[in-house]
């Protein structure tokens, strides 16, 4: 790999754009209009843009005081150590592969949409096999991943920009009734307008690839700061430009299209739903082959660091890429895409990128009182106001949609704390060692097997217990006895070992 | 050492297979297969309970019967 700095202020620009225009618009603004906030979606994305240009301040100082790559996971590291790092990696790494998988959908929608204008009777054959096509689509992109082929990533940025702009010259040539873009009573209210906000937010969060980016950066200090917070107001330009215009084509209601293919066929006519499709689609596919290298970084850095297992790290002898890395991510894409539950990975997406950004706020924080004579090119304005709003606003965002009791949102937050609960097992369990794991789990063996014996005498003499009274005592003693010989062995191959 | 090596791996794959067993027959509880809950008499209620007793020892059988095959000498 090469380092040599050759993107400037402008390079830097397009690069942000890049990572941050994707797949999200082309889904995400079908729940928050219909279902959560109405036509103050608009003034969501304007907030979802702010809270994301407060934390880009964080990334930019970090980015320039801590010029190494990683992004989160080495922030975090140097501010917080071991724990709250793995945290930070595992949370972005949830965030990816929630983020994939909602691709791998909307890629299936979008081709479907495509198809039916070809062939209006495939739409119901696409929508029905879903699962079937998501899983090629993971699979085949996971074994260009492994290939090394990483070419598909490349995104013609000025392509969909003039698309977009297209769509907003054209929506407003036309002449809109201006939709109504403040939080309404009618529609949701101030919880609608946040839980908007909140589900939305992945739409900006591609703008931190910038900071991994920075090696090939010229005077990365000046021009990644720079380019991140021109990057923002761009995208924040774009993203509620399209929105309003979207919103004042197609009036609320329930549609099968999705939201905005619909708004363009109703500005462009059927080549402008053709045209958002086939962005979509390229979107979609870009988006979740970058996810794919992603994971695959994250895992092995973990990996290096001892928190994950080597296997990760295990490189394909012919390719040179992590390919069980690739392999592992794709298995929970697939998993995740299949469910296809869209709300929900939008929520999960969402809330793990919030909660990677107020640990990244928190970093900063952590640093600046630790290291208070480190180099920083770059100082986030206003501080500690910054970041403690970033901090704020990101809990308060994850806060919102439990208020407007969004049953997706409860799902996204409940499976989030299940796998932060993970998360922490995992990295205790890899901290302990081998042999005091060894030796807890015997103890687990032995007391399971124990309470067996106990509940199957207890089942033979008197008591109706549970399940457990349909099955032969033969069984049951069986099983007990096994897990009684397991957990002394257990326990016994440690205390050899040790004394 | 080689006689106690085999058996302390035989114990680790019947461990190993026992939780297993116990996953797969979490599984077939929850998709009710063959109408089991009908014929193991589990009511509607006690089934998430079950199935969580299942998991927990089925996660950790298939765990403690690993540490037995791998054992390092």
């Amino acid at each position: 790999m090469t380092n040599e700095r050759k993107l400037g202020l402008f390079g830097a620009i397009i690069m942000g754009l890049g990572a941050a225009i994707g797949f999200e618009v082309f889904v995400l603004l079908d729940y928050a209009y219909f279902h959560l906030a109405g036509p103050s979606m608009v003034s969501a994305l304007f907030l979802c843009g702010f809270i994301n240009i407060l934390t880009m301040f964080s990334y930019s100082e970090l980015s320039a005081a801590i010029p190494k790559m990683g992004g989160e996971y080495t922030y975090t590291k140097a501010a917080f150590g071991g724990l709250i790092a793995f945290m930070a990696g595992c949370l972005r790494w949830l965030a990816s592969v929630f983020g994939a998988a909602l691709a791998a959908i909307v890629f299936t929608r979008q081709l479907a949409y495509f198809s039916s204008i070809l062939i209006p009777m495939s739409r119901s054959f696409m929508l029905a096999n879903t699962p079937l096509i998501v899983a090629i689509l993971v699979i085949i992109l996971a074994v260009l991943d492994i290939r090394g082929i990483k070419e598909v990533t490349t995104l013609v940025v000025g392509a969909f920009l003039a698309i977009f702009v297209f769509f907003l010259a054209n929506g407003l040539w036309r002449g809109l009734a201006p939709p109504e873009v403040l939080p309404a009573p009618s529609f949701g209210g101030l919880s609608g307008f946040f839980a908007a906000t909140a589900y939305t937010f992945t739409m900006f969060v591609g703008m931190r690839a910038l900071v991994a980016g920075a090696p090939q950066i010229k005077d990365p200090g000046k021009n990644v700061p720079k380019a991140l917070l021109l990057s923002t107001v761009l995208l924040i330009t774009v993203y509620c430009g399209v929105a309003y215009v979207a919103v004042g084509v197609v009036p609320l209601g329930d549609y099968d299209e999705p939201f905005l293919n619909l708004a363009a066929a109703n500005i462009m006519g059927g080549v402008g739903g053709i045209l958002f499709a086939v962005a979509g689609m390229i979107a979609s596919v870009s988006s979740i082959a970058t996810a794919m290298m992603v994971q695959s970084s994250l895992l092995g850095g973990m990996s290096r660091d001892g928190y994950l297992p080597n296997v990760l790290l295990k490189v394909h002898r012919r390719f040179g890429t992590r390919y069980v890395a690739v392999i592992a991510s794709s298995l929970f894409v697939i998993t995740f895409s299949v469910a296809g539950a869209v709300e929900f990975l939008g929520y999960a997406a969402s809330f793990g990128s919030l909660l990677v950004f107020a640990l990244v706020n928190l970093s900063l924080m952590k640093l600046r009182e630790k290291e208070p004579h480190l180099k920083r090119p770059f100082k986030a304005p206003l501080y500690p106001l910054t970041p403690i709003a970033g901090i704020v606003l990101s809990f308060l965002l994850l806060v919102f949609p439990m208020i407007l009791r969004d049953v997706n949102a409860e799902s996204a937050l409940i499976s989030g704390l299940g796998l932060v609960a993970l998360v922490l097992a995992t990295y205790y369990l890899r901290m302990v060692g081998r042999y005091r794991l060894r030796v807890a789990m015997g103890g687990v063996s032995l007391g399971m097997g124990i309470l067996l014996a106990l509940l199957a005498y207890l089942s033979e003499t008197s008591f109706e217990l549970l399940v457990i009274s349909r099955f032969p005592p033969s069984v049951l003693v069986f099983v007990s006895a096994v897990s009684i010989l397991a957990g002394v062995l257990n326990i016994t191959a440690h205390a050899r070992k040790i004394f | 050492m080689k006689v106690r090596r085999i058996f302390v791996a035989t114990v680790g794959i019947g461990q190993g297979a026992i939780g297993v067993l116990a996953g797969i027959l979490a599984c077939i509880l929850y998709f009710n297969f063959l109408d089991v809950k009908t014929a193991l008499n589990v009511s509607v209620e006690l089934l998430p309970l079950y199935l969580f007793i299942l998991s927990v020892f089925s996660f950790f059988s298939v765990i403690s019967g690993f540490f037995l095959i791998h054992e390092e000498d």
